[in-house]
């Protein structure tokens, strides 16, 4: 009988989970390079508390479990902003990343010159080239980024182009792998590893934004909000049925 | 419910980006404004179940995990120090810079400050000053009866004086750059300074090693645009809507728990 109550606990737990992720894409939806989560869930076989309460084969109960969040690594909508150090890529590549624990990939490609003149990202790590980090002179001034990542300077009172580096871009055959680290920074789990990639292309003076849809998750945190709702039902009715059934047979005639 | 503090940090977040966003478009009109804009990352997740994880001892690993993020963060507020447009004024003092570098100016307390902003004026003693009245650096002190002021693209600046029919050159205004210019600190009145970040200042002549060229009568406005501004604006209210929606939709949820069981 209390089957139904852990059943439907099951589901709003997973629910509850589902919302978390749902306002973790909401909160997020103008975050230059975020790749949306999504829920996945499956159903959990487990024979029921009080298995002569079913005939013949319906002798398992069917809980819900959530077994994943799987990234959504489409293409983000890409915004013009005219700054010669904002990148977006064009593809499934990654930016290289040199963290203090290591490195770490990222699409967020609103980057910086820090004091020593070494391109970083947002948070100042380097952001690194083919080989190693990049370093601007100080007198470099009209960086040019290549579609190939080819990073180009005009140096002082030269007319001609002098090349500070090629950003390293890499993809992975299985993304998923890709573990979220936060801080808009990717690390590679068990089973990714880190590629070369030629395939991807950079866009100079363009922003990746957020790949989130709004409208979906909008819709997703009502169906979430309403299945909720209606197992909280589910769960009253079971309580309600429990009660009358105590009181009616308990009812001793006077 | 995590929900409700994750959808808590997007409002936190969209609200500084109006903030930035009203600030630029307050300041269209500021000569040498530069446009900031609020870059966002996300928050650190809990990994309830890893992905490649070890899913069974024949070495199979979980192709997805669950990962549930904790929302949004402010990582800074970089400036795009891209060139303004050029306008012309018609005034004398007025200098813009097309290219690198900054205007040096000292400050009453001796330090220095740095800006894109050349309205400059003269002071009673004769001396090219800003808006504030503080002395462009190298000082540059116009003699009391010189007419005909001019500013080459060196700056250059030279005077006619009374009686001599070939101008004299009676000073340069210099040019500062920094290796991270996004990396100054404003301070108001146009002015910024120089900070860990920026780097040390280096002091040049204009239109030279890639410093930038002047331009006489003429100023350079702000680089802001009124249309990516008013866009990022209609989007930065619609992400705070939204992540108010969620706020009111966990609500709705716990209300539905806590209605239980009467």
């Amino acid at each position: 009988m209390e089957n139904t109550l852990l059943v439907g606990l099951s589901r709003q737990m997973t629910l509850e989970r589902q919302m978390d992720v749902v306002a973790n894409n909401v909160a997020n939806v103008n975050t230059s390079g975020y790749k949306a989560d999504k829920s996945l869930f499956q159903e959990y076989l487990k024979s029921g508390a009080h298995e002569d309460n079913f005939v013949g084969a319906d002798r398992v109960v069917s809980y819900v479990q959530d077994r994943g969040t799987f990234k959504d690594f489409t293409q983000g909508a890409t915004e013009q902003t005219k700054n010669p150090l904002d990148v977006a890529v064009d593809g499934g590549g990654f930016l290289v990343v040199q963290t203090p624990a290591g490195e770490r990939y990222t699409r967020d490609g609103g980057l910086q010159i820090n004091n020593q003149g070494q391109l970083v990202t947002a948070a100042g790590n380097p952001v690194l080239g083919n080989s190693g980090p990049i370093v601007f002179q100080p007198t470099d001034h009209d960086v040019s980024i290549a579609a190939d990542g080819n990073i180009t300077v005009l140096e002082g009172i030269n007319r001609i182009d002098s090349v500070r580096g090629k950003l390293r871009l890499v993809s992975f055959a299985q993304a998923q792998a890709l573990l979220k680290d936060g801080s808009n920074l990717y690390s590679a789990g068990g089973g990714a590893a880190a590629q070369p990639d030629t395939a991807s292309k950079v866009k100079q003076g363009f922003i990746e934004k957020s790949n989130v849809n709004s409208v979906l998750e909008m819709s997703r945190m009502i169906e979430v909000t309403r299945t909720y709702t209606q197992i909280s039902n589910l769960l009253q009715q079971q309580s309600d049925l429990h009660k009358s059934a105590i009181e009616k047979l308990a009812d001793v005639p006077a | 419910m995590r929900a409700l503090y994750t959808a808590a940090t997007g409002m936190a977040a969209q609200e500084l980006n109006v903030q930035v966003i009203s600030n630029n478009i307050a300041n269209l009109r500021t000569t040498g404004y530069k446009k900031q804009r609020a870059a966002f990352q996300d928050l650190i997740y809990e990994h309830v179940r890893r992905v490649g994880a070890q899913a069974s001892d024949q070495g199979t690993i979980l192709p997805v995990g669950v990962d549930i993020g904790g929302g949004v963060k402010t990582v800074g507020t970089p400036r795009l120090m891209t060139q303004g447009s050029l306008s012309a004024t018609g005034n004398d003092l007025d200098v813009a810079i097309r290219g690198e570098g900054f205007f040096k100016i000292q400050m009453p307390d001796g330090s220095y400050t740095y800006t894109r902003d050349g309205t400059f004026q003269m002071d009673a003693q004769g001396r090219v000053v800003n808006a504030q009245g503080n002395p462009v650096q190298p000082t540059i002190t116009i003699p009391q009866n010189a007419s005909g002021i001019t500013i080459n693209a060196q700056g250059q600046l030279s005077v006619t004086l009374p009686g001599s029919s070939t101008p004299t050159t009676v000073g340069q205004i210099g040019l500062t750059r920094f290796i991270n210019k996004a990396g100054l600190q404003p301070i108001g009145d146009n002015l910024f300074t120089e900070t860990p970040a920026s780097g040390a200042p280096q002091d040049g002549i204009a239109n030279t090693d890639g410093y930038g060229d002047m331009q006489q009568s003429n100023l350079e406005q702000a680089n802001v645009e009124v249309v990516s501004e008013i866009s990022d604006l209609i989007a930065a209210q619609r992400a705070y809507e939204m992540n108010a929606k969620v706020i009111s939709a966990t609500d709705q949820m716990l209300q539905s728990t806590a209605a239980l069981f009467r």
